[in-house]
């Protein structure tokens, strides 16, 4: 029998011939990655050198930190802890990206998602990198052990094969597509496993959407996601990867935990309901819901073919009397491609309240919300208290349906726009 | 692992939580997702739920939850609260991976248990026997298989945590 992209990943990175799903490996991740969050790095930091006696990383190319929530920084502890970052990784020669965006676009954007490479984080979005072919790994805790030694102890992950196939149709983007497969397949139907997606309507979309697809696998229960590299990734993967690792391909027959085709074609605009993430239900059905802020950005949604989305519904018209929209593109070398095409002129001309890249709309840290207020957002995630007062409400959607809502100030249907 | 062992397990199940995909940072609420002190968060916890909680948990408990247990977006003090109240177990019949993750990370034990819900009532006495892979229901005189847990996983609980894990693996390689 054939083998998945993810079993031959977590071959080549244990030094084994062959894996297979469910084996206990021991593999050595690529790359090592993390954004400066207290708890976490500053936690790992301290216990490298006083639980462990390491003082330096053995090979500092492998590990990659990114400073993007706290920035800019609105108290001396979030700098204190932003410094901390940046002394340790000038003592181990390990690079801190700050101020380029949001980490896990920004670890696109540098070749760290390398086709056919391993990548860890603590955080589960950075399964964004599947995007490109990588298999990359959000593990919490576990995180210290990627610091502490070589390689990770870990089970192979058994893979969800998805295809989707159709048109995507007027008014729908990629955010449409992913939630509709967490109310199709589920919020519990892949757990622990990857979500391998393919099929015609994938390789129809172009990298921004697949970003978004393989960003949001945790809603399905899924550790990870990944595509196989094609003609449209390879040339941006390539031109920038840091390490010279062929591309790997699932095998016609490999095995999978399962195999779903999705047909997206009489998909329509969908909203999810807080406070969960698995609440996903046709727009249609909350139209008129009176909102006060708007978000637009996030590792999930921000970046160019988002703004272009926003730009087309706004440009023109004007911010409804009152509406807080928030854009913040992912990252900056998106936000300089929106500024070249004019997209954040037609924004602003609107109303928009237009940021730098930073993760702080996303959690609530900036731009938060009072008890009785509701959003519409395009971020992660839409749970109690996620963007301010555990009394105010995130209704999740795709970019167009936060620009339109940011016109007629509730939830409307973006294709009126189109 | 040598010379390390899964923790025993025996207690009365203090809680089932039926809501499938159940967030766990409702078992103190949102907004004390920031309260650090263990006693303070003990303090909040359960109070939606069964205000007289703190006064009925025993040391040993368990809890008891449904498929997906810990989905969203799971903070770590809902289940600092419940251990520091004496709580020494999850069983649910499925977890969502980022919780698993984050608890077994702290040494806390977490067990997939399919059947669960059906299985068990509250104030139950049940034991987890390690060698059989059974959730023994010491009330109902009945028993239910629980799934195995990856190599990693055993040996992470078994250390108590990422802590001990990393620190049993450098005794081990250097011995």
């Amino acid at each position: 029998m054939g083998l998945t992209m993810v079993e031959k990943i977590l071959a080549r990175t244990s030094g084994s011939a062959r894996v297979r799903a469910g084996d206990n490996i021991q593999a050595k991740p690529d790359f090592v990655v993390a954004y400066d969050f207290p708890g976490y790095t500053d936690v790992i930091f301290q216990q490298m050198k006083n639980d462990f006696g390491i003082t330096h990383v053995a090979e500092p190319e492998r590990f990659a930190l990114f400073i993007d929530h706290m920035v800019p920084a609105i108290t001396t502890q979030e700098e204190d802890l932003h410094q901390n970052t940046r002394d340790w990784g000038a003592a181990n020669q390990v690079p801190v990206y700050e101020r380029k965006g949001i980490g896990h676009q920004v670890a696109a954007e540098l070749g760290y998602a390398t086709p056919g490479a391993l990548v860890v984080h603590f955080d589960g979005h950075i399964s964004q990198l599947g995007t490109f072919g990588t298999l990359a790994l959000g593990v919490r805790r576990h995180l210290l052990e990627a610091f502490v030694n070589d390689h990770i102890r870990l089970p192979v992950p058994h893979t969800t094969r998805i295809d989707l196939v159709g048109e995507m149709p007027h008014g729908v983007m990629a955010r449409d597509v992913f939630h509709h497969i967490v109310r199709v397949l589920g919020a519990a139907s892949c757990r622990f496993q990857v979500l391998e997606f393919g099929g015609e309507a994938v390789q129809r979309m172009g990298i921004d959407a697949r970003q978004t697809l393989t960003c949001l696998a945790m809603f399905t229960g899924a550790i990870s996601a990944i595509i196989a590299p094609d003609d449209i990734t390879l040339p941006y993967a390539k031109a920038r990867a840091r390490l010279d690792i062929e591309p790997v391909y699932s095998d016609a027959n490999a095995v999978y935990a399962a195999r779903h085709t999705i047909d997206i074609s009489g998909l329509q605009p969908v909203v999810v309901v807080p406070p969960s993430p698995a609440n996903t239900r046709d727009l249609s059905e909350h139209l008129g819901l009176p909102v006060q802020v708007g978000y637009l950005g996030s590792c999930a949604s921000g970046r160019i073919e988002d703004l272009r989305a926003a730009a087309q519904v706004l440009r023109g018209r004007q911010v409804h009397p009152g509406f807080q929209l928030h854009v913040v593109p992912t990252s900056q070398e998106i936000m300089r491609q929106a500024a070249e095409e004019g997209l954040l002129t037609d924004l602003i001309a609107a109303g928009a309240f237009v940021s730098s890249p930073s993760c702080d709309y996303c959690f609530g840290r900036i731009g938060v919300m009072t008890a009785g207020q509701r959003a519409v957002s395009t971020g992660t995630l839409n749970v109690k208290g996620r963007m301010g007062s555990t009394d105010s409400e995130i209704y999740i959607v795709n970019a167009m349906a936060v620009a339109a809502a940011a016109i007629e100030g509730r939830i409307a249907d973006p294709r009126d726009y189109l | 692992m040598t010379g390390l062992s899964l923790p025993a397990i025996r207690g009365r199940v203090a809680f089932v939580f039926e809501e499938v995909d159940f967030d766990v940072d409702q078992i103190i609420g949102v907004k004390n997702i920031k309260l650090r002190d263990p006693a303070e968060l003990a303090s909040v916890a359960m109070q939606s739920y069964d205000p007289q909680f703190a006064q009925q948990v025993k040391q040993g408990d368990v809890l008891v939850g449904a498929t997906n247990f810990g989905y969203g977006h799971p903070h770590y003090p809902p289940m600092i609260a419940m251990r520091h109240l004496g709580i020494s177990a999850v069983i649910a019949e499925s977890f969502s991976p980022g919780y698993w993750r984050g608890e077994i990370a702290m040494g806390f034990a977490q067990i997939a248990c399919p059947g669960v819900l059906q299985a068990v009532r509250r104030w139950d006495e049940i034991e987890i026997d390690w060698s059989q892979h059974q959730l023994v229901n010491h009330t109902q005189h009945t028993a239910l298989p629980f799934e195995v847990y990856s190599q990693a996983d055993r040996e992470m609980l078994a250390a108590g945590g990422i802590m001990g894990y990393l620190k049993h693996l450098r005794t081990k390689d250097s011995a």
